[in-house]
């Protein structure tokens, strides 16, 4: 047992299982408590079961850490709120909270249905707001805080599939970067994650559907193959989340961190790459003659429509 | 002859500012054009027709097309039944932008659900109410144009404004992926995250800039140039209208899935985001080990946007630390 978050009490959403259950056993391990929160629901978001948490939990406690269930959904303004309460009621305050939660409903946008995309919405980014609004409030009375957001590269790059999902995540980020400035003059971090690994969520990604991506030249998350396989392990996601909970990352704040494997990366900010400029106002002509060559070279289009396709304004042979 | 001759559009929130420019912009070059506002005000709160009408009599007074539409995006209803118009009036639909928001702004720790709720509907939801049905639409005829719009506040972040942070990142991310959807089909999304004066970013107060600043919180809200500078002109939002409509025509057919930063007479692309620095270790870290390899490594020399205050006890700055193990 360690002791880097000794006394500190973090609610984890989504910690019945995946990355969430290891980032959870972590903070026990290392002297945290934990409030190990998940409804025990499908991939799709359907049904509950209230085991995944209660057994994380007693796994948790029976290597000698402090963790308690807890089955309220994110996605609900009283379902935020009941769990930091009980956080606070239990261990008698909170330091941090780590919204790991989420469910898939892929479908191309053609087809998306509007259930689709509100449940994904609700869980993953409505989720961010209803357990960092009431746990903000807290961090910064105690002036004291961490906050830690789960985004994803299929939302900060984009995955053919997943409108909802790349909307959400990359939602969290824009979130996070907000609650960064918001909440930092009081000693409160918030952080994203884009992380990768294999867990019950990734593994729902049919390979049929991994195979016609690539075969048709459209750019995403690709699988993992061989050796690096094992670094697929949620296990690896979970040492940089315990650091940020520390006292000594009391500076890294409003930062997007990939994590996968043995690797941490920092994620670039979204800054402009290249610029084109005028004193006054662009005209249509003008910008036909600088954009492809002087903005645009060398940026390709992830999707390009297929040589058979008639395109207006492309040129043949 | 201009460069959307023949194309139609649905333009949301096209009753005043940003909006309002790009549908004059359509309608100068050629398109049919849907002019969506049902005329709120900044907060989301009211309705009024005016704002709608009198940019279609203004394009109508030009010799161009165009209809009104007072329906709100925050309904999939509302989505459907413009971008229906679109094909009831003028036969197709070939470009959408997504200009409609609002704002509620309001410190995290103060903000109300209904305040996260509202913004969330008009600016995301929004999006979704009208890129659903128009892009099945836009694939079956193997032609399309979509525009989000996003904003710094959520590409970058901003305070006080963690819903429409939130909303503006998730429209960007909303954008790449429709972009890969669509893109097989002939069609295009792109993003733009505009800068300029309008009737929105006026609610912003001075005092707001100034406090920002004085606290040290780096921001992407940023004071407008007094009116006496050579670059106050520069904030008119009909300076977004060129990009857009060039990346609406024929020409930009390759152009898909990137945002574009668009304010005065300056517009820039950004990246993907990547992975600008890496630590890697074939095993898993010790959090000591983290601290070593973050601090000397991964964020060497990297700002915090918002540190703590001087004025309070930051365990690890000021007092001691629990030992990492």
């Amino acid at each position: 047992m360690g002791s880097s978050l000794e006394g500190r009490s973090i609610v984890v959403t989504g910690s019945g299982r995946g990355i969430g259950s290891e980032i959870a056993k972590l903070i026990g391990l290392q002297g945290g408590n934990v409030i190990v929160n998940d409804p025990g629901v499908n991939v799709d978001g359907s049904g509950t079961d209230n085991a995944p948490a209660e057994e994380v939990a007693q796994e948790i406690r029976a290597a000698g850490g402090n963790a308690i269930a807890n089955f309220d959904t994110v996605a609900t303004a009283d379902g935020g709120e009941n769990m930091i309460t009980q956080c606070v009621d239990e261990f008698g305050r909170i330091d941090g909270i780590v919204h790991v939660a989420g469910i898939l409903r892929d479908r191309m946008i053609f087809n998306m249905t509007e259930e689709e995309w509100d449940d994904v919405v609700a869980v993953h980014l409505t989720g961010l707001f209803n357990v960092v609004k009431p746990a903000s409030i807290l961090f910064r009375q105690q002036r004291f805080g961490r906050i830690i957001g789960f985004s994803s590269g299929s939302g900060m790059n984009g995955n053919t599939g997943q409108a909802n999902y790349g909307a959400a995540k990359a939602g969290i980020t824009g979130g996070i970067r907000c609650a960064a400035r918001d909440l930092g003059r009081y000693g409160v971090t918030s952080n994203a994650i884009c992380p990768g690994a294999a867990t019950r969520m990734t593994a729902t990604v049919p390979d049929a559907a991994r195979d016609l991506r690539s075969s048709q030249g459209i750019q995403g998350q690709q699988r993992t193959e061989s050796i690096v396989n094992q670094l697929r392990a949620g296990s690896y996601v979970a040492p940089m989340v315990g650091y940020l909970l520390t006292d000594q990352a009391w500076n890294i704040n409003g930062k997007c961190f990939n994590v996968s494997g043995g690797q941490v990366s920092l994620s670039s900010e979204e800054v402009p790459y290249r610029s084109i400029n005028k004193a006054g106002m662009w005209e249509i002509d003008e910008l036909q003659a600088l954009v492809p060559s002087n903005l645009m070279a060398g940026l390709r289009n992830p999707a390009p429509p297929p040589a058979d396709l008639s395109i207006p304004g492309r040129l043949v042979g | 002859m201009g460069v959307l001759d023949g194309k139609v559009a649905v333009v949301t929130g096209s009753g005043r500012g940003i909006g309002r420019g790009i549908a004059m912009k359509f309608a100068a070059q050629g398109a049919s054009v849907i002019i969506n506002d049902p005329g709120v005000n900044v907060d989301g709160s009211g309705h009024d027709a005016g704002p709608a009408d009198q940019v279609v009599d203004e394009i109508k007074a030009l010799g161009g097309q165009a209809a009104a539409n007072y329906d709100s995006v925050a309904e999939m209803a509302g989505g459907e039944n413009m971008v229906k118009q679109a094909v009831d009036a003028f036969g197709k639909i070939d470009i959408l932008v997504n200009t409609a928001g609002i704002l509620r702004d309001r410190m995290v720790f103060n903000m109300s659900q209904e305040e996260w709720d509202d913004v969330i509907a008009v600016h995301l939801k929004g999006h979704f109410s009208t890129i659903k049905p128009a892009s099945i639409l836009m694939r079956q005829q193997r032609y399309g144009r979509i525009i989000n719009f996003s904003s710094s506040s959520g590409t970058i972040g901003n305070t006080g404004q963690f819903n429409y942070g939130a909303a503006k990142s998730g429209i960007a991310g909303l954008g790449r992926v429709v972009a890969k959807d669509l893109g097989r089909y002939g069609v295009t999304c792109n993003i733009i995250a505009p800068g300029a004066g309008t009737r929105m970013t006026a609610t912003v107060p001075d005092s707001a800039r100034e406090l920002r600043a004085g606290s040290g919180i780096q921001g992407a809200a940023s004071a407008a140039p007094v009116q006496e500078s050579a670059y106050a002109g520069l904030r008119d939002p009909e300076f977004v209208a060129p990009m857009v409509t060039y990346l609406c025509s024929d020409d930009a057919w390759d152009i898909n899935g990137w945002v574009f930063n668009v304010s005065g007479g300056s517009i820039s692309v950004s990246r993907y985001p990547v992975a600008e620095r890496s630590i890697f270790k074939p095993g898993h870290w010790t959090l000591s080990e983290l601290d070593d390899a973050v601090q000397n490594v991964l964020l060497k020399d990297i700002d915090n946007p918002a540190p703590p205050r001087d004025d309070i006890e930051v365990p690890g700055r000021d007092i001691a630390a629990r030992v990492l193990s």
